[in-house]
């Protein structure tokens, strides 16, 4: 499975976890600093302890759950900095407004063209919405 | 009305492009099917029973006339020669092929006009009062207000993929011509107590299998925080509405699960993090944004008056369409006219390539060249001066579109039913034929007065059954195409939904029910008691009696 990160094809890098963060709670002398995470988690404590991870894999299940956007925006927001990888149903189509509201990783189906993905990013150049990359609304650029 | 700038511009170009490669990939195997599926969607294509459907948007129901002319030629060159207005101020092409929508769309590109987030589960086009900076009755002209929340909800990246659909209408004046209290979220302009101009928010209203009228979420929400606060509540209802059950997604559920209280805690509470921030909206981008619609060139009121009397004299039926297509406007020695698009021939909401033509040339000729669509699948022509108003009424017959029942029987909502949608169990639009072959007597309509007749193909309603005077509903049962009525429901500021009636009626027997139930109503109405006060008075009984009653079976 090729992984894109920070909008290149990424050579080297850490598996995804399969650490769940349910588990990681849990087990309050983990050490491990990734986990995996979606919707069906405690979001409240998953934001709280956030600073001691450097990873979150956010999985989408199907195409349509749409839960992880805002869980990404969210993260971005409680200062998390490190690496959030959507995993899962990434398709190509949605990559921009996945890096958008936050994910810099993003792992890839075999059947995926990884070059054909990469040109994805900034299809559409205007936004009107403040997000979690730093573009304000194009009206108050 | 609102133009777009370099970024809009850019904004729906590239869009075009990137479903043009979506397309593409898609008809070369490239894309599964379902993926594809809301894809399509989130531009508005559905794949209908007998071809795909393309939903184009029309911005809180405005539109130039040059817009409209683009909509003629797009059905003339794309589709059958017709289009069809929805209860959402959009319009809608029965017939595309799915590879021609990417052409469709860059026409509609360069005349501003685009069909994204007019379906899937996201937020769609904002909807609105069809009379909003006209009325006399207004409090503040909502389209600014529908303008930033278009932007706003453009291409949103985090609520793309929500769990269901989310739709927000916008009310400005006392009466309420928006339905906004079967919305998703429902915006209230109002002036509270301090003299300040603000927001009620009203959230979880709807209409599907599960009616529901909105609950007040937020009093008095201040204007500059419109955006986050509407964020807030998306933001909550994505990570929490429920995506197991595509019946049960809607956000009224959610609402309703909670209770508003908690729900509106919820809110709150993320507000808390978002107002202030980003997304607060500073007055020099509102005031940009209402330099827009700041009016037409109005004559002076000498200029565009005159005395109809003469007029009303020699055409009765002139002076007839004038009072029930007409309304009163802010502007002295003007009116607001309502096109009916409920003509005997057409199924409502129906126009054709001629009338669309038609209709454009007269915006530009009597009302500064643009035109409104309405939830009640109508068109308005906001700025007409009254010594125009002669010459418009007789050039509208000229395109059969000046019939004058507008708020009557015939002025019916009825979606398109199993004629064209795959979700359908029944037929509409042989209803409304009927209705329209039965209740042929304009005289008798107005003698009924104001009444609202929605009919819906099935438990979606998107005929809006469940708030029509009488409501219908087709549902099918043991193979036969059947209608259950509803009565006492309302859309507009006294909002209810109605209740059912009785048992379901055969097809064939429809129009002799709605007889039925009206006869009712004018032997046992009061002076000027309308349809919907005197149901509320006397109740289901009377009507239960008329149209189920024993005696009249004994009786044969």
């Amino acid at each position: 499975m090729a992984l894109i990160k920070d909008q290149q094809l990424s050579l080297e890098h850490a598996a995804t976890p399969e650490l769940r963060f349910a588990d990681w709670l849990s087990d309050g002398s983990n050490n491990a600093d990734a986990v995996l995470a979606n919707g069906d988690d405690d979001l409240p404590s998953l934001f709280t302890n956030a600073s001691k991870l450097s990873m979150i894999a956010l999985e989408f299940d199907t195409f349509a759950d749409g839960r992880g956007f805002s869980m990404a925006r969210m993260l971005r927001r409680a200062g998390f900095q490190g690496e959030i990888r959507a995993v899962g149903d990434v398709a190509m189509d949605r990559i921009d407004f996945m890096q958008r509201v936050g994910f810099n990783a993003f792992e890839l189906r075999d059947d995926q063209d990884v070059t054909q993905v990469l040109s994805k990013f900034g299809e559409v150049t205007v936004h009107f919405q403040p997000s979690a990359d730093g573009n304000g609304p194009a009206y108050m650029a | 009305m609102y133009a777009y700038n370099q970024y809009d511009q850019a904004l729906v170009d590239q869009r075009v492009d990137q479903y043009r490669d979506q397309t593409r990939r898609y008809l070369a195997g490239e894309i599964p099917e379902d993926e594809f599926r809301i894809l399509r969607l989130m531009n508005g294509l559905y794949i209908q029973r007998l071809a795909p459907m393309l939903r184009v948007a029309i911005p809180y129901g405005l539109m130039k006339s040059e817009q409209l002319r683009t909509m003629a030629e797009i059905s003339r060159v794309y589709d059958k020669g017709y289009g069809h207005f929805t209860t959402r101020q959009n319009m809608q092409f029965n017939w595309p092929t799915l590879e021609s929508v990417p052409d469709i769309l860059a026409d509609l590109a360069k005349v501003q006009m685009h069909a994204i987030q007019t379906s899937g589960a996201c937020i769609r086009n904002t909807t609105t009062d069809p009379f909003a900076g006209v009325s006399a009755d207004e409090i503040e002209d909502t389209r600014p207000w529908c303008e930033l929340i278009r932007q706003w909800s453009s291409l949103h990246p985090e609520f793309a993929y929500l769990p269901r659909k989310f739709k927000i209408a916008v009310s400005g004046s006392a009466s309420d011509r928006a339905a906004s209290q079967v919305h998703d979220v429902g915006l209230h302009l109002y002036r509270n107590d301090a003299g300040e101009v603000g927001f009620e928010v009203l959230v979880g209203g709807g209409l599907g299998r599960t009616p529901v009228i909105g609950k007040t979420v937020k009093k008095f929400l201040e204007p500059q925080e419109l955006l986050s606060y509407l964020e807030a509540v998306l933001r909550v209802y994505n990570l929490n509405g429920r995506r197991d059950n595509k019946y049960k997604a809607r956000i009224k559920i959610l609402v309703n699960a909670l209770g508003v209280d908690t729900f509106g805690e919820m809110v709150e509470a993320e507000w808390e993090q978002l107002k202030g921030g980003e997304l607060r909206l500073p007055w020099s981008e509102i005031d940009r944004v209402k330099g827009f619609f700041t009016g037409p060139d109005y004559l002076a009121v000498e200029h565009a008056q005159n005395d109809l009397a003469d007029a009303f004299a020699q055409h009765p039926q002139f002076a007839t369409w004038y009072r029930q297509n007409t309304r009163d406007h802010k502007q002295d020695g003007y009116r607001i006219v309502v096109v009916a698009l409920k003509n005997q021939l057409q199924a409502p909401g129906d126009v054709s390539h001629q009338q669309m033509d038609g209709m454009a040339a007269l915006a530009d000729e009597f009302s500064f060249g643009e035109l409104r669509s309405t939830h009640d699948q109508n068109l308005v022509l906001a700025d007409v001066a009254q010594r125009d108003l002669l010459a418009l009424w007789s050039k509208l017959q000229d395109i059969d579109l000046a019939r004058a029942n507008v708020g009557t029987l015939t002025d019916m909502i009825n979606c398109p039913g199993l004629d064209f949608c795959s979700l359908a169990n029944a037929e509409t639009l042989v209803l409304s034929r009927q209705i329209n072959e039965t209740f042929d007597d304009m005289d008798y309509q107005y003698d009924i007065g104001d009444i609202q007749l929605k009919i819906s193909g099935c438990i979606n309603a998107c005929g809006h059954h469940h708030v029509g005077h009488i409501g219908v509903l087709g549902v099918e049962k043991g193979g036969k195409q059947v209608y259950q009525f509803t009565l006492g429901g309302s859309a507009n500021e006294d909002a209810s939904l109605g209740k059912t009636l009785g048992r379901s009626i055969e097809q064939d027997q429809v129009v002799v029910v709605i007889g039925q139930i009206l006869d009712v109503y004018v032997e046992l109405r009061q002076t000027d008691e309308t349809f919907l006060q005197l149901v509320r008075r006397v109740g289901f009984a009377p009507f239960k009696e008329r149209v189920y009653g024993t005696h009249q079976r004994s009786a044969a």
